[in-house]
Parts: C-alpha cells; sequence; structure tokens
C-alpha cells in the first residue's frame, strides 16, 4: 500500500497545468477516490500527479435554465449546493461510496476516470448532459453520450481536460427523474443502476432518457428502453431490455433480472415525479 | 435487565450493574491509542513481504540481487536464512518452505530502512515456481486421486491443543479410502445412533454450508521484535496472549522462555484471530538480520495470508421421537482447514454439533481436510455459529412442519443442569430457561403470525460452553487510596474496565479508584489467552480474590487500631470503620501511609488471588430476527434484531450490550455477507474490502438487547463469560426469518442472488 515514488503538482494556472501535463507519464489528479487506491497497489504509477482541483470550475448553476456543475465540485458540494438538482444525479451522488469519498471525490474526476460503474454517468447520459473540454489547442462541447469509449477510456486527449458538465434546461412539460441501482455488498459499486427521466404530458410519456451503467463497458444510454418507454401511460416494461452489453459473468442471469427490476422501478418513480405524486 | 430469583438483590451502594466507560475509549475514539505500529524504535527495519502469485507451487529460484540494488534495502531472507529451531506447524514455517501452499503465501521477506524501500525490493524479488495442482474444492480432495495439497510434510502441529479435549471419539475405520489431504477422520458417538434414528417418528435432513469467514478485525496482524544483548528476544506485538506467543517463540527458536519478552500493544480487534500467527516470522527476520524488525500486513495481505474462519459442510438428519423429543442426531462434516492444520478448528466444529441439546444418540462423522488455502484459525466460538445455523435451521424445520412451538420444541430438548451432554461431559447451571421466557414473552414474537407477506420472523438459540483456566492477579494499594490491580491478559474485548468495576466492589470504593495494569512477560503473573470466553469468568474469580485479600489485610490493620474485630468493620467513602460508626473512621490514606513506614512493624499492603473455577459457565444466548425479502430481486432486509443473553451477573451493562450487539453484526455478516471466494485455481477472489463485504453499520438494523441474568456458582459475583455465545445464534435466526418469509436457505451468505435461484426453483 505504498505507491511508487511520484511527483505531485499543484499548478496555478490552466496553462501551468498543461504544461505538466505534457510528460505522457503524468496523470490529472482531481479528488483522487480512485486514481489513489490504483496508486497505493502499483496498478498506476504515474510520474507526477497534476491536482487540477483548484484551477476547473467548482461552480454549481443555473444559466438560462441549464444547469453548469463544475468538474471539480465533489458530490457532496453538488448534494448541498442548493441548486435544484435534478433528482436522478442527485441520487447517484447520494449512492457513491461513503462520506469520506463523497467529500473529495469530483464530479468531473469520475467522468474522466470512466468507471464502467460511475454511478453519475447513468443520470448524466439520462438528462443529455454536455461535457465542455479544455485542451492547449481550444475548447470543445462533447455529448456526453460520445465521451464514454471503452473500460477507463474516454474522448479525451492527453493534455485535454473536464471543465464542466452541462444539464440542459428542461422541456416546458412536468419531468421527473430517477436513478435506482443495486449494489455490491462489499465495493457499493452498482452491479445494476439505471437512470431514467421522463417528460409527461396528458399522463403519458413524452420525452423520455434512459441510462445504465456496472453492467456493460461503459455507462450507456439505452434507446432500445427510450421507445418502449415512449407513449407508456403504466409503469410495465417489455419483458426484455435489448441493446445493452452485459459483462459476461457467473451471474449474468440475474444481472440481466436485475436490469429490467431496476428499468421499471427508475420509471415507475420518474413517471410519478413527473406527474407529481409522491415518491 | 431481566433478573431472575436467583440473582439476588444487590446492596444500594454496589457499583455492579452501572454504565461506565471503559478506560480506553476515549482515546480510541479519537485516534489517541499508540498501537504497535505506532510505537517508534530505533535502528528498526522495516519488512515487505514477497507472496506467491499462485496457490500451490515449488519455488525452483529466488535471485534477490535486484532488490538488494535498491537504497535503503538490507536484506532478503528466505526460509532457509531463518533461524527456526522447533516447533511445529505454521509457526515453524513462517516463510515458504519450498513449497507454496496457498496463494498470498510470504515466500521471502525484503527488510530495509524505509517501509517504502522494502516494498521497492520486494517487486524487484524475482522468484520461480514450478506449478503443481492445487487442492482447491474440500469435497473433491477428499476423493482418492485428488490433487495434494502439500507434497512435502515439514511437521505437523497437535490438535486442538489450544481448546483442550472434545470428548469420546474413535478415529474412522479405513473402511473407505480417501485422500491423504484428509488429515482427520473420526467418528464421534453417543448412546446408539442406528437404532435410535430407526425409532424415530420424524426425520429431517439437508446440506448446509458455510464459507471461510475472515475475522474482519479493522488492524491487521502487526508485530515488532528486538533481538537482546542476552541470546533472548523482546516482542511488542497486536496478540490475545502474551504468555502463549511467548512459549510458541521459545519452541519455534530454541530460547529460554525468560529470555522472550511479549508485551501486548493496543489490540485493534482479534475475534480469536491474533494467537501466534505473525510473530515467528518477524522474530526470524530480527534474529536474522540482528535488528529491531517490524512485520504489518496490508488488508489484503491480511486476507490472503491470515488465518481465517474454516469453511464447513455438513449433511445433517435430526430425528424426532413422536412427542417431539430429538431421538438422534446424525452429521457428515468435511471441515477444510487450509495447508495448516493446526489449532484443532476441525474437532472444535464436530464438538459443537450437538449444540445445547439431549439426544438419545449422536453420531458426528468429521473428515477434516488439507486444501490449497492459508491455514485456518479461531473465531469467535469456533465452529459454534456454523453448527447452529445447520442444526438451528433443522429444528425450526420440524417445528413448522410438525406444528410445534419453537421455544417449546427447544426447550423441552435442552439438556438441564447436571445432565450428560453427548460429548460425556456434565452440563454446567445454565440459564436457558430463562433466555426462552424472555423470548416466548416477547412482542416481536408473539406478532409473528400477523405480519404483511414476504415478511418473517426467525428464532434461534445458542449456548457456548467457553473453557476454563487458572487465572492470578494482584492487587495493591496505593497511597492516594486507590488500588492497583496487576494481571497478564491481553484487554480484547474491555475486561480491564470489568476488573476495575469487580475489584471496586470487593473492596467497597469507587471504580474510579482502581486502576489496572496488564503487565507483559517478563513481571505479569502468569496469564492465559484471552479467548474462549474466559477473561471476564476466571480472572475475574482472580482479581475478585485478590482485592478481598488486600481489603482484609486492610481490616485487619484498621481493626488493630481500632482494637475492633475485623469482621465489624465495613469500607465505607474510602475509610475503614465500624459498621454504621462514620466518627470512629479511618482513611484508607491513612492505613496505605502507616503501612509503608519506617520502623513501625507494618506489612505493605498487597492482595493476591488466584482461581481455577472448577467447572464451565455457559452463556445461553437467544436471537430474534425480523426481516423482508424482496422476492423480486432476492434481497433481504432486515427489519428487527433482538439479542436476548444470560450474562450470570451484569458488571457492566455497556460492556455487555458491546458484547451482544458485536455479536449479532458478526452473526449477521455470516448469514448475508461474508464468504471467502476462491477460483478454481486456488486464488482469492475476495482479498479486501472492496471484494469482501463486511457487515457495515449502515446495513445493521437498531438493535434490542435483553440481558438476562441467572448467576454462575464461580464466576465473580456470579458473572458469566459471554463474547463467544454472543455470535452463535444469529446467523440461524436470520435463516429462520427468512424461510418464514420466503423460502428456506442452507447455503451462507443468503445474497440477494442466492434467494432469487432459490425463489425461483
Amino acid at each position: 500500500v505504498i505507491p511508487a515514488s511520484c511527483n505531485y503538482e499543484r499548478p496555478a494556472t490552466i496553462g501551468d497545468a498543461f504544461a505538466a501535463l505534457a510528460d505522457p507519464d503524468a496523470k490529472v489528479l482531481a479528488g483522487g477516490q480512485s486514481l489513489v487506491p490504483m496508486m497505493k497497489l502499483r496498478l498506476a504509477r504515474p510520474s507526477t500527479l497534476v491536482d487540477v482541483c483548484g484551477i476547473v470550475g467548482a461552480h454549481v448553476e443555473q444559466i438560462g435554465g441549464a444547469l453548469h456543475v463544475g468538474a471539480g465540485v465533489t458530490y457532496d458540494e453538488l448534494l448541498r449546493s442548493g441548486a435544484v438538482v435534478p433528482t436522478a444525479l442527485a441520487e447517484a451522488a447520494r449512492s457513491v461510496g461513503d462520506l469520506q469519498i463523497r467529500n473529495a471525490g469530483t464530479i468531473g474526476g469520475a467522468l474522466a476516470h470512466a468507471d464502467p460503474a460511475c454511478d453519475i454517468a447513468a443520470p448524466m447520459l439520462s438528462l443529455d448532459a454536455t461535457l465542455r473540454l479544455q485542451s492547449p489547442s481550444g475548447e470543445r462541447l462533447v455529448a456526453i453520450d460520445e465521451f464514454f469509449t471503452g473500460p477507463y477510456t474516454t474522448v479525451l486527449d492527453a493534455q485535454e481536460l473536464v471543465m464542466e458538465a452541462i444539464l440542459p434546461a428542461p422541456g416546458d412539460h412536468a419531468a421527473g427523474s430517477a436513478y435506482v441501482s443495486f449494489e455490491d455488498l462489499a465495493s457499493g459499486y452498482p452491479i445494476v443502476g439505471v437512470a431514467v427521466c421522463v417528460e409527461a404530458q396528458d399522463g403519458r410519456v413524452a420525452r423520455c432518457g434512459a441510462a445504465v451503467t456496472g453492467v456493460g463497458p461503459s455507462p450507456t444510454r439505452v434507446p432500445a428502453l427510450e421507445a418502449a418507454l415512449l407513449g407508456q401511460r403504466d409503469a410495465e416494461l417489455p419483458a426484455a431490455i435489448d441493446g445493452v452489453e452485459l459483462l459476461a459473468g457467473e451471474h449474468a442471469d440475474y444481472h440481466r433480472h436485475l436490469l429490467r427490476v431496476a428499468a421499471n422501478r427508475a420509471f415507475a418513480c420518474a413517471a410519478d415525479r413527473a406527474q407529481g405524486r409522491a415518491t | 435487565v431481566t433478573r431472575t430469583d436467583e440473582a439476588t438483590a444487590i446492596a444500594a451502594d454496589s457499583v455492579l450493574g452501572k454504565r461506565r466507560a471503559r478506560a480506553d475509549a476515549w482515546s480510541k475514539v479519537t485516534g489517541g491509542a499508540e498501537y504497535v505500529a505506532d510505537r517508534a524504535l530505533a535502528a528498526l527495519l522495516h519488512a515487505r513481504p514477497v507472496v506467491s502469485p499462485f496457490a500451490h507451487a515449488r519455488i525452483t529460484r529466488v535471485d534477490r540481487s535486484a532488490a538488494l540494488q535498491i537504497p535503503g534495502v538490507r536484506h532478503v531472507l528466505v526460509y532457509e536464512d531463518l533461524p527456526i529451531r522447533g516447533g511445529a506447524g505454521r509457526a515453524a514455517e513462517p516463510l515458504a518452505s519450498g513449497e507454496v501452499v496457498f496463494m498470498g503465501q510470504p515466500v521471502a521477506l525484503v527488510l530495509a530502512e524505509t517501509e517504502a524501500a522494502a516494498e521497492d525490493g520486494a517487486e524487484l524479488v524475482e522468484v520461480d515456481y514450478d506449478l503443481l495442482d492445487p487442492a482447491v474444492d474440500p469435497q473433491a480432495s477428499v476423493l482418492p486421486g485428488a490433487p495434494l495439497a502439500r507434497v512435502e510434510l515439514l511437521s505437523e502441529s497437535a490438535d486442538g491443543e489450544m481448546h483442550g479435549s472434545i470428548g469420546k471419539a474413535r478415529t474412522e475405520t479405513a473402511e473407505e479410502e480417501l485422500s491423504a489431504n484428509v488429515y482427520e477422520r473420526r467418528i464421534f458417538t453417543s448412546g446408539q445412533p442406528e437404532e435410535a434414528l430407526a425409532a424415530c417418528s420424524h426425520v429431517f435432513k439437508r446440506r448446509f454450508t458455510v464459507p471461510w469467514i475472515h475475522q474482519g478485525y479493522l488492524e491487521p496482524q502487526v508485530a515488532m521484535a528486538s533481538p537482546d544483548r542476552d541470546g533472548g528476544v523482546s516482542i511488542y506485538t497486536s496478540t490475545q496472549g502474551t504468555f502463549y506467543t511467548r512459549s510458541v517463540i521459545a519452541g519455534v527458536f530454541d530460547i529460554p522462555p525468560g529470555k522472550v519478552r511479549v508485551e501486548a500493544g493496543t489490540l485493534g480487534g482479534a475475534f480469536g484471530g491474533k494467537i501466534a500467527l505473525i510473530e515467528p516470522l518477524v522474530v526470524a527476520a530480527a534474529l536474522a538480520a540482528k535488528r529491531p524488525v517490524r512485520v504489518a500486513w496490508t488488508r489484503s495481505e491480511d486476507f490472503a495470508a491470515g488465518n481465517p474462519a474454516p469453511s464447513f459442510d455438513v449433511e445433517l438428519t435430526l430425528g424426532l421421537t413422536a412427542d417431539g423429543r430429538f431421538g438422534a442426531l446424525d452429521a457428515v462434516m468435511v471441515v477444510d482447514t487450509g495447508a495448516f492444520t493446526d489449532n484443532g478448528t476441525a474437532s472444535l466444529a464436530a464438538a459443537r454439533m450437538p449444540g445445547p441439546y439431549r439426544f438419545q444418540a449422536t453420531r458426528v462423522k468429521l473428515r477434516g481436510v488439507r486444501t490449497n488455502r492459508p491455514g485456518a484459525g479461531a473465531y469467535r466460538a469456533p465452529g459454534g455459529p456454523q453448527c447452529a445455523f445447520a442444526l438451528e435451521s433443522l429444528i425450526d424445520e420440524a417445528a413448522q412442519a410438525l406444528g410445534l412451538d419453537p421455544v417449546e420444541l427447544r426447550r423441552m430438548n435442552v439438556l438441564a443442569t447436571d445432565e450428560i451432554a453427548a460429548s460425556g461431559s456434565r452440563t454446567a447451571g445454565h440459564g436457558m430457561d430463562a433466555v426462552l421466557d424472555t423470548v416466548a414473552s416477547h412482542p416481536l414474537w408473539q406478532r409473528r403470525d400477523e405480519l404483511p407477506a414476504d415478511q418473517g420472523i426467525g428464532l434461534a438459540i445458542g449456548m457456548h460452553p467457553g473453557q476454563t483456566m487458572g487465572a492470578a492477579a494482584s492487587c495493591r494499594m496505593d497511597p492516594d487510596g486507590g488500588m492497583t490491580i496487576v494481571h497478564g491478559y491481553v484487554d480484547m474485548t474491555g475486561t480491564d474496565a470489568t476488573m476495575q468495576v469487580i475489584a471496586a466492589e470487593a473492596m467497597g470504593v469507587a471504580p474510579d479508584l482502581v486502576r489496572v495494569e496488564a503487565r507483559d512477560t517478563r513481571t505479569a503473573p502468569p496469564a492465559g489467552l484471552s479467548g474462549g470466553s474466559m477473561v471476564t469468568y476466571c480472572l475475574g474469580s482472580a482479581v475478585k480474590a485478590a482485592a478481598l485479600s488486600a481489603r482484609e489485610q486492610l481490616l485487619d490493620m484498621a481493626a488493630g487500631e481500632l482494637e475492633i474485630a475485623a469482621g465489624d468493620l465495613e469500607v465505607v467513602d474510602g475509610a475503614v470503620r465500624p459498621v454504621g460508626s462514620p466518627a470512629q473512621a479511618i482513611a484508607i490514606t491513612s492505613l496505605v501511609a502507616k503501612a509503608s513506614g519506617l520502623g513501625n512493624g507494618c506489612l505493605p499492603i498487597e492482595g493476591h488471588g488466584a482461581g481455577h473455577p472448577p467447572e464451565l459457565a455457559p452463556s445461553a444466548a437467544a436471537a430474534l430476527a425480523h426481516v423482508a425479502v424482496d422476492r423480486e430481486t432476492g434481497q433481504v432486509s432486515l427489519i428487527d434484531y433482538v439479542a436476548v443473553q444470560d450474562v450470570g451477573r451484569v458488571l457492566n451493562p455497556a460492556l455487555c450490550e458491546g458484547q451482544m450487539r458485536g455479536g449479532a453484526a458478526q452473526a449477521i455478516g455470516m448469514a448475508l455477507f461474508e464468504g471467502m471466494e476462491y477460483s478454481d485455481d486456488g486464488e482469492l477472489l475476495t482479498g479486501s474490502f472492496l471484494t469482501y463485504a463486511m457487515p457495515r453499520s449502515e446495513r445493521l438494523p437498531d438493535m434490542e438487547t435483553i440481558i438476562v441474568e441467572v448467576p454462575s456458582e464461580h464466576g465473580a459475583f456470579g458473572a458469566r463469560g459471554i463474547g463467544e455465545s454472543a455470535i452463535v445464534p444469529g446467523a440461524a435466526a436470520v435463516a429462520n426469518a427468512v424461510a418464514a418469509a420466503a423460502t428456506r436457505m442452507s447455503d451462507l451468505p443468503m445474497t440477494a442472488g442466492r434467494v432469487w435461484q432459490a425463489l425461483r426453483s
């Protein structure tokens, strides 16, 4: 549990951060709740840790209806920000780790780490979040749908940083969202996590987003589930949820079943919230 | 607290039964307590192990050259470098001796000036292995032709040495050919099992399994050792027994016990798992390097190379006569104790199988099997909760099937005082009847048939016999009117706070005036292991006797001063006085001052006490669990939990409740969460808290604890040892609740996936 020796830098400006990240073996530190344990097991051996917590955004603010969450915001800060955070995102943030982890782990760090079982990725996907990225060559906006490329990999370039996540303004209809997960008893990571957000009109689903985490190589949207939910009135889903790549395992049958249960419960809950029924 | 008639009224000024914080509570919760790894030692070498990535292999080459190039690295030790001169079993093999027998077994030890340098060095030690077939599945490893878990045996340790005799047994005759992995095949019988079973009207049968369970102490194994100039060694360690450690080390290194000095640090949890496991390695390294050495396992090293509770597999048959009496018990047990056979954990489990019940006849067929896992160790009531899970499940099944009241079925079959148990030993007095009364009248139990669908309430009982040993203590009167108790037992569960209350009550002073000092092996009175529910029961009697002896000396002295018979004196408010006469009181401080005065012929006041209770004082326990089962996911939620236990006499309710809650938490862990999983190759799949699920606080329900008092005959003020019984019934109670709510489970832990599977089939 003693990491290999490495340098630590806390750059004052984003330019300094980019310079430090020019070293291909340098790694971004943004809370350290995943990276540091991997270093202690010597599964990660960066030459330099570039601590970006003071540089990437620390804001949670509503701008023109959209919610901007700085990449340096911790789970706990998000939950206590006072901003109107979609319920699914708050539920996902609350289900991460324990208090110490929620105090230190950051939204940007979690997304950039791209754990296949990242809790907050599911609501971000279901809510159509956009990520603002910055690199020495400039800034770009990437839909979160296109951000993850596989286990622990993303479209981020070597010197590129996640600056903030932007959740679009809700539409005119009544909206509700929910995140339902079943956790591994030891790690607390979701075995299956489903986020559903719906907009209801005349008692039917007019728009919806649905995403899963924990079951495949990356958190992902589930278009087949979204299609099945559109126009639905009651919380009864089709018998099978297609289009989700399950990591094969001893318990694949059970996980597939849990996926359906979680989707059902998340949808029922989101629909209730959209229609103002208490849950 | 439910006080029975026998638990006679205590004096109004008694200090017994009052809630008191343990002296070390504050320092522990604020981070101030010094644990073994915290102590600074000059010239200390830090150690990091090189461990085997394979479960079974032969070491063909160890190349230390690259590691020795790392600045600060001083030594890279292998088995051949260690000055082992005796001993047996795992203690004599602190590094793999040519043949690796479990994954995570230390193969080499790197010693360096810093732990970081040692870690860097350990990474660079190159070890070549020839792979051998591993023996992993216990049932398969029993069969002839199975891969052998150990090709070459060094030495076998004496079986069950720590836990004493377990009753009549005969070695199984070789009617069946089995693998040499089966190191123990014995049959324990009482009565005429076949005839008794044939005469039964109802027979219930089921196979139960419980996996390997890690004790889960928060502080991983850690010890320091320094070679002494006189050829001896000083050890500072996280242990349950300093004198036991001394005897192991003296044997392994052939050092006179008087030159082995063992001091216990603050214990960061043990539960049976810290009994001379790591000390042979640290002493060997210190002697080889001729410098002080510290070895501190990481969490994952401890998971891989600790000494967890063995796995347990039993085919159990319970026969009842027409009137509900237990006619026959038949058990075929396979206990996998890993690559080493120390600690007697297999035969201990066999001894626990009949529980606290009377049977016309029993037959327990035991097979202890060796596999490529670390050696098994003790874990709170070894074998107790596992056997109770099986037997209490089957009893519950019988009660349901036959329409019998589960409380009364148990009551009519529990062994009465003085009755001879299946083991052949006499049953000591116990309070199970009072415990069952408490359960029967509890509102939760009475509501058990009025629950919503998918909820259930389960009951189970347990009574661990515990053990006895000789114990000694001294009691010194101090100039401030206080007293100092000196003994040699490690405080594992708050027992020093218990000794404080016992001494205070015996003397008649406030507990705050009592200091309790657990000394090291240089200066302490002889002491045994902290374990077997023995410390309060056995040491408590010795402390009481020591305090009473000091009191007698004090009173004799005052009697001389006052010219009144000592029998007419009392100790009140820090003074000795004639009964009811405050005006003539002499302060204890002035008596003590006089006792240490010059030339006045007085003797210092110091009491000694020793004792060895002539019989056991088993603590009867019961658990009620209330669960809800989510039929869609199989998830079991624990809604309520009630622990009932006869503690004999409650000395400090806070400590009793702590034992009951802790035992319940561990039982719930066993029921729902815990289990060490190994791959077919013997690779540990649950080697950290990321993969091994502990019963964490947020997953535990509010618990109710009900203390019952049926005094023991020989414990101080009637106290019993309570640590072990507290864990025994819980897992079975949860299983019985799950059976009432949804389905009967035969395999622990009852994870959601397993319950879902069971509900589907």
